[in-house]
């Protein structure tokens, strides 16, 4: 299943970008590292592949090799490796536009709804390939849920909202002859409403107006709405496309302790633009810069601390981005 | 804003302050000029009109004006609503002062109505020169911009030239052309320019007074001197028609006004970009206003010519009225017992307002209830004539209310089903509350089996029905069911009346008893019901029909745990306990709903027996007699009939139209938008069914006729009128459907697909509620269309005129053993129906009964009406889903 890997040597001639070997053939070498002007003033130099290089102990649940992503003529995600461990988070940051969101999407598969998105290389699901053409893309995004970065809530009542995942999955049966027979779930629905929205902290705000339409909810309290929903799937893999940027310190804090309580049991990527949050709340952390490549990828701490590359070193003190 | 807050502040400065009050008057006189106009154009008052008549006309509108003024102005010092604006007040304190104005005229003048419009008119052109001649010597203080404008400019010019060209062109005396020009055409370009430039030269006070004021000058002139009088005419040589004084004046009057409002708008509001806004808001209402005028005249007038032969001898029992009002007393209850908002607006003036509509329903059931206790009837006697060869005859008829306690089980069952439905939903759910008592699985999992063996042998009956015949299987089994269904429905009283704890204590214990006995009873009920149907027996013991007694003992169990629960609700404070309760009176006011409901079909499961209970008596036949609209022709008969059979078949037509066409549509549009790649084949079949929508309707027709008629039994039929009108309805339903479900955002289906829904359930679940509204205001105006659609329904179904029997499309089904297994022959005939009716009535001429036409015409109006206001709720149901307000 790697026929669609590039067939660049990672093994040897680390100088080398790692575009250059891609055969792409889009010129994407004169991109970012050898342009003289970079936009947002980032110094010039080339990345290197032991930057990204992360190991760890213990399994990996998601296994990125030389992900390729183009809207159109637009290349907007360069040849992306990288293992993202079980049970972690895992803090994805960089300038805006540098393609955290479209490599978000990659990771279950949502860029396929995206007409103009073309996407090359694999991603592994505990090492089931899932960008197989016979991947069952129900199947994989109820495993992978995923928090987008505009709140997206149905136009339904929260309690419908909260639930609609798993009556879908039949999980919870609320139709008529249920009710009329007493076998309805509405005491397991009661519970799953509740627990989600404790998690994403939203109960106390909401418990008085479950049937009240969620687009009435302000944008933060959507937004948290849109966690508890996704978490009401109770999938193994989170993606949270910036949680937290319509929210209050408060709030914030709260969706931050859920994030690392939610680690114990799940795998969950994170997009921040909050440096502080993501060295807050992350295991690991990569680094995307303008043009759409991985800078360098590693343990939280050390990326904060003493990261290798001069524009990570930049980015992350407010140098530019 | 600022500005604005302190200029109205300023206002109470002496000279400013008349010349507000003035340019009020002259908007509140536009508007009044504006209504009478209509009036007299619609002949409600003839232009003719002098002495008492004048007065008295304007007498009503002047205690109708006051009235209205005086209610809103008791509530603005109540500060109910308050009305805190300027110009609003002003308006009304104008209309106050023109309409005693114009009654001391009246009084005063020895003239007719036509003269006094020609009149105020000239008050109005006065008005509006003096204003902008007071503004323009700067005599009150305005802000007006250096010119009118080239729109108003323009605008004036048309106006101008064509005054021009008809002064001219009437003129008597005058060669009609010089040097080869035609005359007219120099007196259109003179006043034209002149108009023009008078309106765009001077500064904005003078060009948007001026040029109105003259045009209202010549009109008022016009009329008032009697140059057009009400006996005036004109018929040019060159134009088949003519027009008469009694056409032209109300048309003069009418934009007139137009005129005044938006001069004297103007002016009121110190011109400048202030006066514009406020201008633009009077004449945009106004023509709003004369839209819907027009609309509610068709209508009015169609009532008026239709109502009193379809409501000869109209007649219905007080017991059926309470029946058919209970649905809307229960909605007034919960509209009333719900305050909308927050707690202030729980003030005494809201909840007066969210009472009205009960009071107005329950003084109406009250009535109605003193109907039967005094047994009086309640009468409405009424006259009117109709033509019978050429000579009018009058008809004496009354409309009434008997006493009667008869009633008839459809008014039972939709009342019933309304209701049930309405508890039903309000329901939420009593699982895991409560003592689950041992018996009670097993009876949980018995009556779903008794349920289907029910069914079963409903199906055997529909099969072998005549072998069975005599065995006692159907006595057996209604009085076996009717028994069991008692035990259930009485089952939950008794621990509710008797045990330990406060009755909320034991109510709640009671939870589970109480589903599973009312709604377990509902269900067999009906089982037992549809088994009376099939087998077409009526069991009976002696003169008692166990299953209608049963459902009456059931409905009163049931009523009497939603009263217990309700009390015992009262006494709770605990939230929990309080839902619980709540929704066990919701489900106890669901199951008697449902027992009655039952009741009525009952009866119309077992033929022509009424139900009997004391004086009570449900039965096929009610106590409504409505002769006109609910009866088949009758041959040469004294009372009228023969609208019903109409009635039916356009009812039958658009919903085998809507059955065929909005399932269809619906997917269509779903396919073509979500699953079809978009690109050339989606836009071609968007082109043709654009195309299609603007068929016009008799090409339709006649594919009905020469295509599907030879196909479906080579006679006229309504299947072949409702599959025609369902290709009619096709197009529309998909091009709305269409646009609605491409404008649910994209949003909605990434959240559903990375919640791992596929996408049919996605379609399903979130895109189709979206677009619902869409959806049902396509059908809406599809349905519109067919119900009144008349050239096609002549080519497949005909044009009945005096239809005897309505056509029975449910009696018509009937089951083969061979394909295609079920049959309807009703389908395969032809019908009457509403708009070929009116046509074949007005074309038969002399032969034909002209208020019989009318009274169809009106029938029809209703029942499109009614299908608009099927929909209307639909939809409004289907926003209020998706909207947060
Ligand atoms: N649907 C799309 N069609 C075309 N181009 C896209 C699309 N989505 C993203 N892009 C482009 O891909 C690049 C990366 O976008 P992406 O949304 O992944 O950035 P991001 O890192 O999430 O930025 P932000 O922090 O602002 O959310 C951008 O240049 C963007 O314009
Ligand atoms: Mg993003």
């Amino acid at each position: 299943m790697n026929n669609q890997i590039g067939d660049t040597d990672t093994e040897t001639d680390t100088n080398v970008s790692t575009d250059s070997g891609t055969d792409s053939g889009l010129g994407a070498t004169a991109g970012v590292e050898t342009s003289t002007t970079t936009t947002a003033g980032e110094s010039e130099e080339q990345v290197r592949d032991e930057w990204t290089d992360y190991r760890f102990d213990g399994p990996s649940k998601l296994t990125v090799e030389n992900l390729d992503v183009w809207y159109g003529d637009d290349h907007a995600l360069k040849d992306v490796s990288m293992e993202i461990p079980e049970k972690s988070v895992t803090a994805l940051i960089g300038p805006s536009g540098c393609g955290k969101s479209t490599y978000l999407r990659c990771l279950n598969r949502m860029n396929d709804r995206i007409k103009a998105a073309r996407i090359d290389g694999s991603v592994e699901l505990d090492g089931m390939e899932i960008y197989d053409p016979n991947t069952n893309l129900v199947e994989l995004r109820k495993r992978i849920g995923m928090v987008f970065q505009s709140p997206n809530p149905f136009p339904k009542s929260i309690r419908d909202n909260i639930s609609y995942g798993p009556r879908k999955h039949g999980e919870i049966n609320k139709g008529l002859l249920a009710r009329l027979f007493g076998n309805d779930d509405s005491e397991k629905e009661a519970e799953l409403v509740e627990r989600s929205l404790r998690q994403a902290a939203l109960w106390d705000e909401v418990q008085d107006r479950l049937d009240d339409n969620a687009l009435g909810l302000s944008g933060g309290q959507q937004q948290r709405l849109c966690i508890a929903r996704c978490l009401a799937v109770d999938p193994e893999v989170i993606l949270m496309d910036e949680p937290a940027s319509a929210l209050d310190p408060i709030a914030t804090s709260k969706i931050e302790d859920l994030v690392t309580e939610l680690a114990k049991d799940y795998t969950v990527v994170i997009v921040t633009h909050n440096m502080q949050q993501a060295a807050r709340i992350s295991d690991q952390t990569a680094v995307f810069l303008t043009g759409g490549e991985l800078v360098e990828y590693d343990d939280t701490d050390k990326i904060f601390e003493n990261p290798e590359s001069q524009r990570v070193e930049d980015y992350i003190t407010g140098k530019f981005g | 804003m600022s500005e604005g807050y302190a200029r109205e502040n300023e206002l109470v400065s002496v000279e400013s302050n008349v010349y507000d009050r003035a340019m009020d008057v002259g908007i509140a006189l536009s508007i009044v000029t504006f209504v009478v106009g209509m009036l007299t154009f619609a002949d409600a008052v003839p232009l003719g009109a002098t002495g008492t008549e004048l007065i008295n006309f304007f007498g009503l509108l002047l205690a109708a004006t006051a009235g209205g003024v005086g209610i809103v102005a008791v509530f603005s010092y109540a500060n109910v609503v308050p009305v805190t604006s300027q110009r609003v007040r002003g308006v009304a304190f104008g209309l106050l002062v023109g309409l005693v104005g114009l009654t001391v005229a009246a009084v005063a003048l020895p003239v007719s109505l036509a003269t006094m419009l020609g009149l105020i008119l000239l008050v109005e052109a006065g008005l509006l020169a003096a204003g902008g001649v007071a503004s323009r010597l700067e005599l009150v203080d305005t802000d007006p911009s250096r010119t009118a404008g080239l729109l108003a400019g323009l605008a004036f010019g048309v106006i101008g030239a064509i005054t021009g060209a008809v002064i001219v062109g009437s003129l008597p005396g005058v060669p009609s052309a010089v040097v080869g020009v035609p005359l007219w055409l120099l007196g259109a370009v003179a006043l034209g320019v002149g108009f023009g430039a008078l309106t765009i030269g001077p500064r904005e006070d003078l060009g948007s007074t001026l040029p109105p004021a003259l045009i209202l000058g010549v009109f008022g002139a016009t009329i008032a001197t009697a140059a057009i009088g009400v006996g005036w005419q004109w018929a040019p040589e060159n134009l088949s028609g003519g027009f008469t004084g009694g056409s032209i004046i109300p048309l003069f009057v009418l934009f007139g006004s137009l005129l005044t409002s938006w001069s004297a708008a103007k002016c009121r509001a110190d011109f400048g970009a202030r006066g514009r806004q406020y201008g633009a808001f009077f004449v945009i209402n106004l023509n709003a206003f004369l839209m819907v005028a027009v609309m509610v005249a068709i209508v009015t007038y169609v009532t008026v010519k239709g109502v009193s032969w379809a409501f000869h001898g109209f007649t219905i029992g007080a017991l059926s009225l309470l029946v058919v009002l209970t649905p809307p007393l229960v909605l007034t209850i919960q509209y009333a017992r719900a305050p909308a908002g927050t707690d202030e607006w729980h003030t005494a003036a809201r909840q007066f307002f969210r009472v009205i509509p009960l009071a107005a329903v329950g003084s109406l059931a009250t009535l109605l209830l003193g109907i039967f206790v005094t047994g009086t009837t309640f009468e409405v006697p009424y006259q009117y004539a109709i033509l019978v060869d050429r000579s009018t005859v009058m008809l004496d008829t009354a409309v009434s209310v008997t006493p009667s306690l008869q009633v008839g089980n459809l008014l039972v069952i939709v009342s019933g089903a309304l209701l049930f439905t309405y508890f039903l939903r309000r329901y939420g759910s009593l699982r895991d509350v409560g003592t689950e008592y041992e018996q009670l699985s097993s009876v949980r999992q018995g009556l779903p089996a008794a349920i289907g063996l029910l069914g079963l042998l409903s199906l055997v009956y529909i099969g072998i029905g005549p072998v069975l015949d005599g065995l006692p299987i159907g006595i057996g089994v209604a009085t076996l069911g009717a028994v069991a269904v008692a035990a259930l429905a009485l089952a939950p009283l008794g621990p509710l009346v008797t045990g330990e704890g406060s009755l909320a204590d034991r109510a709640h214990r009671n939870s589970q008893l109480l589903n599973v006995g009312l709604l377990g009873g509902v269900a067999l009920l009906t089982a037992v019901v549809v088994f009376e149907w099939t087998a077409v027996s009526n069991p009976r013991l002696g003169p008692v029909a166990p299953v209608g007694v049963v459902a009456v003992i059931a409905a009163l169990a049931s009523t009497c745990a939603a009263g217990l629960a309700s009390r015992a609700r009262r006494a709770t404070d605990d939230t929990l306990r309080h839902r619980i309760l709540g929704d066990q009176v919701t489900l106890g006011l669901a199951a008697a709903a449902g027992y009655l409901t039952l009741i009525g079909l009952h009866v119309a499961a077992t033929s022509e027996v009424p139900f009997v209970l004391g004086p009570i008596e449900i039965g096929i036949q009610g106590s409504l007699s409505w002769p006109a609209v609910l009866q088949g022709a009758i041959p040469l008969g004294e009372a009228p009939g023969g609208i019903y059979p109409a009635i039916v078949g356009t009812i039958w037509i658009v919903i085998g139209a809507s059955l065929f066409a909005v399932p269809l549509g619906l997917g269509a549009a779903v396919f073509l938008t979500e699953y079809a790649e978009q690109g050339r084949f989606t836009e071609v079949v968007e082109t043709a069914t654009n195309a299609l929508w603007s068929t016009p309707s008799i090409v339709f027709g006649l594919f009905g006729a020469a295509f599907l008629i030879p196909r479906l039994g080579d006679n006229l039929s309504l299947l072949a009128a409702q599959l025609t009108l369902s290709f009619m309805l096709l197009p529309l339903v998909v091009i709305t459907s269409r646009e609605a479900i491409k404008s649910v955002p994209d949003e909605y289906r990434d959240a559903s697909a990375a919640l791992g829904v596929d996408k049919w359930k996605t379609i399903r679940s979130v895109v189709i509620p979206a677009a619902m509204p869409g959806v049902v205001t396509g059908v809406i105006l599809g349905v519109g269309r067919i119900a009144g659609e008349t050239a096609p329904l002549i080519l497949v179904l005909g044009s009945e005129i005096n239809a005897t029997n309505a056509i029975d499309v449910l009696g018509g089904f009937a089951f083969t053993t061979s394909p295609p297994f079920v049959t309807n022959d009703a389908l395969l005939t032809s019908s009457a129906a509403l708009p070929t009716q009116v046509w074949a009535i007005i074309t038969a001429g002399v032969s034909g009964s002209a208020s019989k036409g009318w009274a169809t015409a009106f029938m029809l109006l209703v029942v499109v009406l009614s299908f608009y206001a099927v929909g209307i709720t639909a939809r409004t149901y289907f926003r209020r889903k998706i909207n947060y307000e």
